[in-house]
């Protein structure tokens, strides 16, 4: 399996996306920002669909349009409007899915093509995105750690963290790009529906577990890579689509740390009970 | 050619506020309002629901946005200048209960030197906090993450946060809020004695006049604007309290009844 230059591809591609995803979660899940994500990677499938209109072939370029355009989207509505978060996102999320689907009507020969956007194609994966996916972890890994006692402090009181001098909003938009580019990046190998499982799963996982922010993140980053390898190589192994599979391993995870610290509560709980 | 005002002129001022207006939604919540607070003082705000105390507080360190004024902190005019020699302690920390950042590692933040606490072990992170969380009681929360935290603990960790950063001036807003009544002596006990120690001017936003009545040196009744100022004992004692809180107040300060 290691052997065939498309594994070779996606493993490298789970390698990258999975602890990239996986730091990001930390902070999507503490900052509710799953729906965000999920936005955002639904908006592509419209760029998908335009490009396929234009007859591009690769529509890559199109679909991290679009994920910037819809971020861009919800955050100005957000601004300008009274709208709470949810309805602008619900509003957005509905409208490109529809836009998308409307346009695949009348793209009869691309109608098989919608599967494979939707949950992942572990062959869509190419060099470049490989490259870029590398890029992205080097720079957004880079840019997390030499930035994480501002974000930690915005995340856990903006107030505080402007009086220590933070620029809030400047990073919260900075994150809000991060994260849409993670998303866009994500979407060939994880799919537009599952993405953003990528985000909150490892992190679920590991905060079972974790006692403070440093275990938190290095446990969803372990637990990201876990799942994102050896779903990969599941799904070649069952010949299953990769995102699911990718999906089900974190899942798996999840129960696993679920079970562990029920069994740490209960032996704790014990221990108060005795003393 | 202006006169400047003798008294201002004279003592070093750590806030200098002059005509702030606010403006919150439709509602102008300040309506020129003047603080002077000199170094070294423990002013208390004062004032019934919705004086404007908290925004008052919000708005000297830039948190709302003012329609009007002028506000100097600490002789400084630009406001990103006196920041990093201001401590503030928000009226309560909405901590998200899905982030576990540590005591430890949100008190990191706050030090330079401790900044990379990612890559830290957690006694050369205590070594740089010094003697001072001891006494805050602190340092025995300091493995806990701030969501498990009680009301109590967590406005001495956020005390401890802002005075790691060596304030000159410490803005506290409603510092009892979520502490219960045997907690709350203490609490009061720790801002007079850090006021004491370190030097520092302290403002601080309160309901409760009784504590005001025992700790702070000067007090501003605010109701939009400021209805009265003065020592604590004439401010507290006058019919003012009443332009403040309108005319049912009763200012319950204990006195001598134990």
């Amino acid at each position: 399996m290691f052997t065939e230059p498309f594994m070779q591809r996606a493993l490298l591609a789970a390698l990258f996306l999975t602890p990239l995803c996986a730091l990001l979660g930390v902070f999507v899940t503490a900052r509710r920002l799953a729906f965000f994500s999920d936005t955002i990677s639904h908006g592509t499938l419209a760029g998908v669909a335009l490009a396929f209109w234009w007859g591009w072939s690769d529509p890559t370029v199109p679909m991290v349009l679009f994920s910037l355009l819809m971020a861009a989207a919800i955050l100005w509505l957000k601004e300008h409007t009274e709208l709470l978060t949810d309805t602008i996102m619900a509003l957005l999320l509905s409208g490109s899915v529809s836009l998308a689907m409307i346009l695949f009507s009348f793209l009869k020969s691309y109608r098989g093509e919608v599967h494979r956007f939707l949950f992942g194609d572990i062959l869509a994966v190419g060099a470049g995105e490989v490259v870029a996916a590398g890029v992205l972890l080097a720079v957004v890994g880079t840019g997390l750690f030499y930035r994480l006692s501002d974000l930690s402090l915005v995340t856990a009181q903006e107030d505080l963290a402007h009086v220590c001098g933070i620029r809030v909003r400047r990073l919260n938009y900075l994150f809000s790009l991060v994260l849409t580019l993670t998303v866009a990046m994500s979407i060939r190998l994880m799919g537009i529906i599952l993405v953003s499982s990528l985000l909150v799963i490892p992190a679920a996982a590991a905060r079972n577990l974790s006692r403070n922010l440093r275990q938190h993140l290095v446990g969803s980053v372990g637990v990201g890579v876990l799942s994102g390898l050896s779903g990969t190589m599941l799904s070649y192994e069952l010949d299953a689509p990769c995102g699911p599979t990718i999906v089900m391993a974190a899942i798996s995870c999840f129960v696993m740390t679920l079970v562990v610290s029920g069994l740490a509560g209960r032996r704790f709980k014990g221990m108060r009970h005795s003393a | 050619m202006s006169v400047a005002c003798p008294v201002c002129a004279a003592v070093d001022l750590a806030i200098e506020a002059r005509g702030v207006e606010v403006l919150l939604g439709d509602r102008q919540v300040l309506r020129g309002v003047d603080l002077i607070v000199p170094r070294g003082e423990v002013v208390a705000l004062i004032g019934p629901n919705g004086a404007g105390k908290t925004t008052l507080l919000r708005s000297l360190i830039g948190l709302v946005p003012r329609t009007a004024g002028r506000i100097r902190l600490l002789g400084e005019d630009d406001l990103d200048r006196a920041l990093p020699r201001i401590g503030y302690v928000p009226q309560r920390l909405v901590v998200e209960r899905n982030f576990i950042l540590s005591a430890r590692e949100f008190l990191a933040i706050r030090l330079r030197r401790t900044r990379g606490w990612f890559w830290q072990s957690h006694k050369s992170i205590d070594a740089c906090f010094g003697e001072e969380l001891e006494r805050l009681g602190v340092s025995s929360l300091l493995d806990l993450p701030l969501a498990a935290l009680s009301g109590g603990q967590l406005q001495r960790v956020l005390i401890a946060f802002s005075l790691l950063g060596r304030p000159e001036l410490l803005l506290l807003d409603e510092p009892t809020n979520g502490v219960d009544q045997p907690g709350e002596k203490t609490f009061y006990e720790l801002i007079g004695e850090v006021h004491r120690r370190h030097r520092l001017t302290v403002v601080l936003v309160s309901h409760d006049l009784s504590m005001v009545y025992r700790q702070a040196t000067w007090v501003y009744a605010l109701n939009g604007v400021v209805c009265c100022q003065g020592p604590v004992d004439e401010v507290m004692n006058t019919d003012s309290l009443k332009l403040a809180y309108g005319t049912h107040v009763s200012p319950y300060h204990h006195q001598h009844v134990h």
